[in-house]
């Protein structure tokens, strides 16, 4: 049985949802949870939604994905990696995988893909291509990116070299 | 308490002298940031706009331009295109706002660098352009060389640049 003064002092049962039986503690989770928040989302992570069908089928237009900006914090980007390439800033980048690494050179024949003349293992790759391409040679800071929708003509696929300071950072799905 | 309420006032009293400095004797950056924001409203039109409001906006358009002026631009869908001094800018503007139903224009991530004697300033951004009120856009990565003429930052140079070569 309660008497009078336990019922006086219980909160009302929506202070208790809203910020909870101590609202102190409560205030210092919301400040760590958004520290916490800022920190991964400015510094580590950037959410981006995919548009577009160029790297279809590992990506679907209108998916929500992630880059891992400090995934070459540590060793620079490896072939095979799908990586953010920004344009002017980070609000709009390019989604592409890298082919080529710096010094190599990417052709295109029967729509595969050769670096340095030797054949690209590319299980990725699941629609059917017909690109042709001459070798275009990467710099010594250059990647060669592309999608993996190879099934759009050459010229309709946004793909090349792209510079080291412009890889933003890996995707993480 | 005083004392706590003097500096709370002189605290107050200096940010708003400085925004007030910052309003009447804004810096080259912000002034070069303002004009490009204003080139992007200028650039953009809506099906609504009569024949009129666009002749007005190729007018505007064209003052954001240098006489001596130069527009490159590189797409893959356009090929290499140059223009020359302001009558070919106008000619192209009056072109683009009468042949598309509607425009939109925004330079997005404008990163603002100013030359020695803060006479000249480049400018890098992503332009998104949407047209026809057609949900797909486009995007470019562009870069501006402006100069100061008679106290005016005017285009010099604008042209497209190429992310992935």
């Amino acid at each position: 049985m309660q008497s009078a003064n336990d019922i006086s002092v219980r909160p009302h049962w929506l202070r208790v949802v809203l910020i909870g039986r101590r609202p102190k503690a409560t205030l210092i989770r919301i400040a760590v949870l958004v520290v916490a928040c800022f920190v991964t989302f400015k510094f580590i992570l950037l959410p981006i939604r995919i548009e577009g069908i160029s790297m279809q089928p590992t990506f679907r237009d209108g998916q929500i994905n992630c880059v891992n900006r400090l995934a070459y914090f540590r060793h620079e980007p490896q072939r095979g990696d799908i990586v953010s390439v920004r344009l002017a800033g980070p609000s709009i980048s390019y989604m592409k995988r890298i082919i080529g690494l710096p010094g190599e050179k990417v052709s295109f024949h029967e729509g595969h893909a050769f670096i340095n003349g030797r054949l690209l293992d590319e299980p990725y790759v699941k629609f059917a291509c017909d690109w042709e391409h001459e070798p275009i040679a990467c710099g010594p800071t250059q990647y060669y990116v592309v999608g993996d929708n190879r099934s759009m003509p050459f010229n309709d696929h946004k793909q090349g070299r792209a510079e080291r300071d412009h890889i933003i950072g890996k995707s993480i799905l | 308490m005083k004392i706590i309420f003097r500096a709370v006032f002189i605290t107050v009293a200096a940010a708003a002298v400085f925004w007030l400095w910052t309003i009447l004797f804004p810096s080259p950056e912000k002034l070069v940031l303002k004009k490009i924001s204003q080139l992007a409203a200028t650039a953009t039109f809506t099906g609504n706009d009569g024949n009129l409001t666009r002749a007005a906006k190729v007018s505007n358009f064209i003052g954001f331009f240098s006489t001596d002026a130069e527009i490159t631009i590189d797409a893959p869908e356009l090929g290499v295109h140059t223009l020359s001094g302001r009558d070919e800018i106008r000619e192209a503007a009056a072109r683009g706002f009468t042949g598309l139903a509607a425009l939109n224009v925004q330079f997005l991530d404008v990163g603002v660098r100013i030359g020695p004697g803060k006479q000249t300033a480049e400018v890098s951004c992503t332009a998104r352009v949407n047209g026809n009120d057609k949900k797909d856009y486009g995007v470019q990565e562009m870069r501006f060389q402006l100069k100061k003429i008679d106290g005016d930052w005017l285009i010099t140079r604008a042209e497209t640049v190429k992310t992935l070569s």
